[in-house]
């Protein structure tokens, strides 16, 4: 923990500030982001008039668009990253602070999942599951949540490797022996002498692999498997605008303007995250 | 040698592991492959199931699809009539073959001049004018960076062709869609690395001793930083891999990544798994040629594992 290492006040603030206008966004005063008019039809962005960001191919307000892709995009990636943690922290646990056979063998099964191209089969998985929507909708599991577990399985490993890092560091302290010694349970340990300095860790894993995350949901929108026709995020946005790229239309805003949007916010993650790997010292 | 073997054996293992994975979860799904053609009567399809071997009993499946990934054999495309997988594949390889090829060596030549030229220079604000870039690049989407491409080299200026793969000049811009974000990830890596170099007291000494700038930078700066960039070999080929996917569509590039991406949707069984196969023992061999070569240029590495 450096001193020079000082937090990023602004960019947290503005990330802060984009998250709030997101949750926010049902109350402002914002065009409906879905409804379309023909009339409207690829107006250019006017800046000091409505639409203030253009409209798309539909005339749909861009501005209400990039707000509520904004909920999704950061949505999708908060959860997509708890899952993914929801995974690697009690492997990465599991295998530190367990005997050196069974961490072997836990990190064995990592490596080998490591040289297998998770995409590939990530996109495999998903085009498998769409066969099965009706289903898994009754349960309440839709594109979204499928998502999300697909992130997570994507996205675990390295928080997984962290973790256990983590553990095997800490096990070796002093205090800890000291509680064995004391009888305490292994449980209790985990819990009260071990789990509180794991925190940090786990905090920085998560700005870490929030951008990660946002990169593969735009991936998978361009893909046609990210979120469904009504929700909007920037990736589904910025591959729309892709899709109207031909020289005769003259469009170009709708594929730089959430091209900028997610660009931006993902470079304020990014500072973030090399703050947070600063802070607690390792490298991913 | 047994450390190398176990990593063969590893590569093997890993290429087996996932064609069963791939092979199970294709076939439990419910709906095969001809169902979405409605003009087919029921006795159409029990004749075509007849015909690709779908009747049978499903481990008795896997084992003739297994049989046929050691002989390089993957059974006709369920998708294209008539033929086969083995075909489809050839035919995409060497264009995959390219892109990934130009996407690597764009990669190192960017990634590596952008970081020895932080490493050693004293401007500060053209040194963090490249950073700025760099992280810019790590936190664009390879479609959008291909968007940009396009619509400033190829619709706006016109220099070089939108799509297709018979000119060599059409390879521009799909390669360097596809290796831009891998500069960026080697020269975040190779910044570090050589800064370390930068700070080192070999290079200090080799300051006092009267180097010239040329060699220090060469023999003092590149050279120990080498080794991060072929242990970034592996990563880089997941990168191209996943990259290749959605680069390949946009340029209209008939290599593996489009037919993956058709067959997986389109439920063609063996050609989805034919490309799976493909992918992994891809990845895997790269892996491995990373760590052999790392092994040889830097004989500590292998003193540790």
């Amino acid at each position: 923990m450096k001193s020079a290492n000082k937090f990023p006040r602004w960019q947290a603030l503005l990330l802060l500030s984009i998250c709030l206008v997101a949750a926010l966004a049902p109350l402002l005063p914002l065009a409906d982001y879905s409804s379309m008019q023909v009339s409207q039809q690829l107006v250019s962005p006017q800046f000091t008039s409505s639409p203030f960001l253009g409209t798309d191919a539909q005339g749909r307000d861009m501005l209400a668009r990039l707000i509520y892709g904004a909920r999704i995009s950061l949505s999708v990636g908060i959860f997509g990253t708890l899952v993914a943690l929801l995974i690697g922290v009690p492997f990465g646990a599991v295998a530190g602070l367990g005997s050196p056979r069974r961490d072997g063998l836990m990190m064995r099964l990592a490596d080998a999942l490591e040289s297998i191209p998770m995409v590939v089969f990530i996109l495999f998985m998903l085009s498998v599951l769409q066969e099965y929507r009706i289903e898994l909708a009754t349960v309440g599991f839709g594109r979204l949540q499928l998502f999300f577990v697909a992130i997570g399985v994507l996205f675990w490993l390295p928080t997984a490797r962290v973790v256990r890092a983590e553990c095997l560091r800490i096990k070796k302290k002093a205090f800890i022996d000291a509680a064995h010694s004391q009888g305490m349970s292994s449980l209790h340990i985990f819990r009260h002498h071990i789990l509180p300095q794991l925190w940090p860790a786990i905090g920085s894993m998560l700005i870490i692999t929030l951008p990660r995350v946002i990169l593969m949901e735009a991936f998978l929108s361009f893909l046609g498997l990210g979120v469904e026709a009504p929700a909007v995020s920037w990736g589904r946005l910025a591959s729309d605008g892709m899709a109207t790229l031909n020289p005769l239309v003259d469009a170009g805003w709708l594929l730089y303007l959430p091209s900028i949007a997610l660009v931006g916010c993902l470079l304020l993650f990014q500072r973030l995250a090399s703050w947070a790997r600063d802070y607690v010292n390792f490298d991913t | 040698m047994i450390n190398l073997l176990r990593r063969l054996g590893f590569a093997v293992a890993s290429v087996i592991l996932v064609h069963a994975l791939a092979f199970f979860m294709l076939h439990s799904t419910r709906g095969g492959p001809f169902e979405s053609n409605q003009q087919f009567s029921e006795e159409t399809i029990a004749a075509l199931e007849l015909r690709y071997h779908l009747d049978e009993p499903l481990l008795i499946q896997y084992w003739n699809s297994l049989q046929g990934v050691a002989t390089l054999d993957f059974g006709p495309s369920l998708q294209y009539h008539g033929t086969s997988v083995q075909e489809l594949l050839s035919a995409a390889m060497p264009i995959s073959f390219i892109l990934g090829g130009g996407a690597l060596l764009i990669a190192l030549l960017v990634g590596l001049a952008a970081g020895m030229f932080v490493a050693t220079s004293n401007s500060r604000w053209r040194v963090t004018a490249v950073r700025l870039s760099g992280s810019a690049l790590l936190a664009t989407p390879n479609f959008v960076i291909a968007g940009i491409l396009i619509s400033v080299f190829a619709f706006g200026l016109g220099w070089v062709p939108v799509a297709g793969h018979r000119q060599l000049s059409s390879w521009i811009l799909p390669c360097c869609a596809l290796g831009l974000p891998l500069a960026a990830q080697l020269f975040v890596l190779i910044q570090h690395h050589a800064q370390q170099a930068r700070n080192s007291n070999a290079y200090r000494s080799a300051v006092a001793r009267g180097l010239s700038a040329r060699r220090l930078n060469i023999n003092y700066i590149l050279r120990p930083s080498l080794t991060p960039v072929l242990a970034f070999m592996g990563p880089a080929a997941a990168g191209i891999l996943t990259g290749s996917l959605v680069v390949e569509q946009i340029f209209s590039l008939p290599g593996l990544g489009t037919f993956f991406v058709q067959a997986a949707l389109a439920r063609d069984y063996t050609l989805a798994l034919g490309v799976t196969v493909v992918y992994t023992a891809i990845l895997a061999s790269c892996t491995l040629v990373a760590d052999v070569l790392i092994m040889k240029f830097d004989p500590r590495t292998e003193a540790i594992s």
